[in-house]
């Protein structure tokens, strides 16, 4: 089956071992699955809160399986039919001798028709069930920290890794089995399989980020603002809404965007491997990716087992295990890649870029911290600065979240410089190839990454079911302990997620350069005008409009998911209210109806999701229909320099107004209760859709839009040649620009109906 | 069911109940049908002591479980005057309770005058029968001495109030950091100061005349003073670490 011409016999070993690897992966998630299973569910009042969550995870995941499936199915027919307009590369020629042009349509066709749905449904498995693991592993954590913190601690971190070694293993296995089928071919259906696990990841990104923050806002804004009910109060109808949207926003959400991370960054270095080799003939470029791949696996394995606390220890600090996780799997991956160089490769220049890549993470790890942690200056001085009023606190916070932009942005700037100095004097093809090694190893980590994410939800849900069935004081401090640290994970593998996510742009940035230059020489287009040889000309006015245009869209989507967010929280708040005028339900004598909560948000969410993702998949086509290929080239730089800038500006001042509302909580300037504490939570009520809605989901956005350009632009090269004016594009370009006017006016009101929006 | 008398702070109420103390608290800050919030502080107080000063047939009869078995809430019996009628030793301890409905005891003492510190300015908030926020050059003993021994025009027959935190201020008003105060006005309350430590004599000035009705916990220096004259009692409120280890849910909410 496997088809590597010139492979030596190391190298095809090595792309079974990675499978293998893959597999492996995958069984270790199992394992520790079994593991957290076997842990008891404590008290019957502790199961019957997680009843509650339980029941509206589960009725959220099944509602959102309906809305995706059919799209999913949508999709895969585009996919199919793509073929027949574009012909299959000159590479899957080569890979497919003997087979007629039909054959070979319809092996390409379906490969990548196949492609896209593993990759959507991997991306699905990946977000629907580690959702369902950390709502397993949350009331288990909240039993063994009647025990003992190590417990409480192991439990957690491990039902995390779960995700985490579920993104590794079936993102590994994924592009593994794609090239294994299909050798030198592979970019043809490698851009399905990106495709389809990043809308996916959209569609969780988007629906995970309006849910969890209407029922947070909804809950917080009617509980404890106007009831003055405490956090997690069983009489508060949204409470098991708010609960499930943790799970829904950062488990689901995050996983399945960190998972796409990393199935684009293998899908960008291996269409740019795939050009070097037929350049160089070296497999090399091709199998080192993967390889190192493998081995982040592996680490991955040892450094999240190393994460436990001592048995009998009440008061140990679970950040530093963490950490100790973390960094062992990162010294374990660079070893372990330099003595890969030295024996097969003979060259450091890939070695140096996956190092980069891993220094890129811990750095934007540091500023992360740096700016959103409450230990360091800026958090301090946001707080310092509620003491005015919300108004200065939320200049600071605003000033503060600029600022980590403008560093965020350079550091990833001079990251891609590293990769031009790397391949200093080589062609441009080789420095996109570093940039894309660079997001490799900046992802070797991701299932310690995602386990650290997945902690976060696990530990606050844990905490929520502590305070809903009143456990002890000693197993409070516990989870409050985990649940603080949770809130740093999730703080800290934001910035991660937002970083590899401009990477992982950057390199689909070059293979889209590649690529259109390809199908450019396949449709005998002089050199001068092939786009590697052109560069994307920021001069010429109809690109700068491309440019500009690339940089509205984050702006729209943004507007569109905070709006999104304001009229499902308002539907929340109304009913919240609605449920405390029912006689009994203040004294405790009824329960409320936590169910109707849940579907609101859960009907809210997915409602938006549609109209979003129309926008991030229409809006290429139309700049490529309308303008031209290379104004599409400037389309996308727009979309990802301000998607970057937006994307971390929203995290980063959404997460130093959370935490230096925490502070504040913990004491400072008054605590809880003082006009400092009351600025801060205006500060925090802002920052929320900012920092877990609007922000995440430019991510995925960003990538939607780049796969889509690659997956659109031969068929705009085939049929919008320079100096020829085609209606077909000018029908297209405007049936794409109905289609988003559709799609605004549609998420704007919250549907075509009037009542609906008026509700 | 056992029967509790409460003697409620702001505002003032002389309450009977058949909820124990926690759960009184409870009550009063969140559990009502009309849905009330806001923090209560509330002093128990020995029935025993106080028979002969109330109408007991009264009481019998109107706290009384309710149809259901559930236990009675609270019965008012006096709104006026109230901590004047009360004998200070029939004060038992007194809870304050969070505007979640977390409470805390705090045991009664008798106040060892001789611990305390002179030189010192003072910030102290009125909680019965008035409500100024008031800065003074007084120890709290010298400061209720004042108020209620009739040696200046404004005189109280009792007094109730809390002792806050005043970090830097309370040696240096003009230039001392006010870095962690969440007193509103602070310009306001250096002037304050200021003129205690001044050339002429005064010994207590207002801060502010309207009490907002919530005390900050975490602003209390040492605690919660009740007496008149010579005779006061004391309210330890402990610090931020012992409170963490006392009561984890009243110290996680305030």
């Amino acid at each position: 089956m496997v088809s590597l011409p010139g492979a030596t016999p190391f190298e095809v070993v090595a792309i079974w071992t990675v499978l293998v690897i893959a597999f492996f992966g995958l069984a270790y998630a199992l394992f520790l699955r079994r593991q957290v299973m076997a842990c008891d569910k404590g008290t019957e009042k502790m199961q019957d809160v997680w009843d509650g969550i339980r029941l509206g995870a589960n009725a959220y995941l099944k509602r959102q399986l309906r809305t995706i499936v059919p799209l999913i199915f949508v999709f895969t027919v585009i996919l199919f039919l793509s073929v027949y307009v574009v012909p299959p590369t000159e590479e899957s020629k080569l890979r497919f001798v003997g087979y007629s042009d039909e054959s070979l349509k319809l092996v390409i066709g379906f490969g990548r028709a196949v492609a896209f749905i593993m990759g959507a449904v991997f991306s699905l498995l990946v977000g629907q069930f580690g959702m369902r693991m950390a709502v397993q592993a949350n009331v288990r954590v909240a039993s063994a920290s009647r025990r003992s913190f190590g417990e409480a601690l192991k439990i957690a971190y491990r039902a995390g890794t779960v995700t985490g070694m579920l993104t590794d293993g079936l993102g590994l296995l994924g592009g593994t089995m794609i090239f294994i089928i299909f050798g030198v071919a592979s970019p043809d259906t490698l851009l399905g399989f990106g495709f389809g696990g990043t809308l996916l990841a959209l569609f969780m990104r988007v629906g995970g980020g309006i849910y969890t923050k209407a029922a947070d806002v909804g809950a917080d804004l009617v509980g404890k603002v106007e009831a003055g009910l405490p956090e997690d109060d069983e009489r508060n109808a949204a409470v098991i809404a708010d609960l499930v949207g943790d799970n829904v926003g950062d488990c689901a959400g995050m996983a399945a965007d960190i998972f796409e991370s990393y199935e684009v960054t293998i899908v960008s270095t291996l269409i740019l491997g795939v050009v070097l080799f037929t350049q160089t003939h070296q497999l090399s470029w091709i199998i080192f990716p993967l390889l190192v791949r493998g081995i982040g696996v592996l680490s991955s394995i040892i450094g999240t087992y190393l994460v436990k606390g001592n048995k009998n220890d009440k008061t140990n600090n679970a950040l530093k295990s963490i950490n100790k996780g973390f960094y062992s799997s990162a010294a374990i991956s660079i070893v372990a890649f330099g003595i890969l160089s030295y024996f097969y490769l003979h060259d450091w220049r890939s070695f140096l870029s996956v190092v980069v890549g891993i220094v890129l993470a811990i750095v934007l790890d540091e500023i992360t911290k740096h700016f959103t942690d409450g230990t360091f200056h800026p958090v301090k001085d946001i707080a310092k600065n509620a003491k005015t009023g919300s108004a200065t606190l939320l200049l600071k916070g605003l000033s503060y979240g600029f600022e980590v932009a403008v560093w965020q942005t350079l550091v990833i700037a001079l990251t891609i410089f590293a990769s031009v100095m790397i391949y200093y004097g080589q062609p441009v093809v080789y420095v996109l190839y570093g940039v894309a090694m660079t997001g490799i190893g900046m992802l070797t980590l991701t299932g310690n990454n995602v386990a650290m994410d997945a902690f976060g939800p696990i530990a606050d849900n844990a905490n929520g079911i502590g305070e809903l069935s009143h456990l002890d004081k000693d197993a409070r401090k516990i989870m409050d302990s985990l649940d603080a640290t949770g809130n740093t994970t999730k703080a800290i593998t934001k910035g991660v997620a937002i970083g590899s996510a401009v990477i992982a742009a950057v390199a689909l940035f070059g293979s889209f350069i590649t690529d259109v230059s390809k199908v450019q020489i396949q449709l005998g287009f002089e050199k001068s005008a092939q786009l590697i040889e052109t560069g994307i000309r920021i001069n010429v006015p109809i690109i700068f409009i491309g440019f500009l245009i690339g940089g509205t869209i984050p702006w729209l989507f943004s507007s569109l998911t905070i709006n999104a967010v304001t009229r499902a929280a308002a539907q929340i708040v109304e009913e919240v209210r609605r449920q405390f005028r029912i006689p009994g339900i203040i004294e405790r004598t009824v329960k409320p109806d936590y169910q109707r909560a849940v579907d609101i948000c859960t009907v809210s969410a997915q409602r938006e999701l549609v109209p979003l993702a129309l926008i991030a998949v229409v809006s290429p086509i139309l700049i490529g229909a309308l303008l031209g290929v290379e104004a599409l080239g400037g389309f996308l730089a727009g979309v990802i320099l301000s998607g970057q800038l937006l994307a971390v500006f929203m995290a980063s001042a959404g997460g130093a107004w959370d935490n230096a509302k925490k502070t504040i909580e913990d004491g400072l300037y008054g605590g809880k209760g003082s006009d400092a504490h009351h600025a801060a939570v205006v500060g925090d009520t802002v920052g929320d859709p900012l920092k877990d809605t609007a922000g995440p989901a430019l991510n995925p956005m960003i990538k939607v839009i780049n796969l889509v350009s690659l997956l659109a632009a031969p068929v705009i090269i085939a049929y919008q040649k320079p100096g020829h004016a085609s209606l077909g594009m000018f029908i297209t370009g405007v049936f794409c620009l109905a289609i988003i006017i559709g799609a605004i006016t549609f998420s704007k009101r919250g549907g075509f109906k009037k009542e609906v929006f008026e509700q | 069911m056992s029967k509790f008398i409460y003697l409620t702070a702001t505002p003032e109420a002389l309450i009977a109940s058949m909820l124990p103390p926690a759960e009184f608290g409870a009550y009063l800050s969140t559990g009502t049908k009309k849905r009330n919030k806001g923090q209560a502080i509330f002093f128990e107080v020995d029935l025993g002591k106080i028979e002969k000063l109330i109408d007991m047939d009264g009481l019998n009869k109107r706290c009384v479980a309710k149809a259901d078995g559930k236990p009675k809430s609270s019965v008012y019996l006096s709104v006026y005057k109230t901590l004047e009628m009360i004998p200070l030793p029939a004060l038992k301890s007194l809870y304050l309770t969070t505007d979640n409905g977390y409470t805390l005891e705090l045991k009664k003492e008798t106040y060892d005058t001789s611990k305390e510190v002179l030189g010192k300015l003072h910030l102290f908030q009125e909680l019965c029968p008035v409500t100024p926020l008031v800065a003074s050059e007084l120890t709290p003993s010298a400061f209720m001495k004042k108020l209620t021994d009739g040696s200046i025009p404004i005189v109280l027959p009792k007094l109730f109030f809390v002792d806050l935190k005043l970090g830097e201020l309370a040696t240096n008003p003009l230039n001392g950091s006010v870095e962690h105060l969440p007193y509103s006005n602070v310009g306001h309350l250096r002037d304050c100061l200021e003129i205690l430590k001044g050339e002429y004599e005064k010994h207590m000035k207002t801060v502010q005349r309207v009490y907002s009705g919530s005390l900050l916990y975490r602003t209390i220096e040492t605690g919660f003073y009740v007496g008149s004259k010579d005779e006061i009692y004391y309210y330890h409120y402990p610090s931020l670490t012992e409170l963490e280890n006392i009561n984890y849910e009243f110290f996680r909410s305030i």
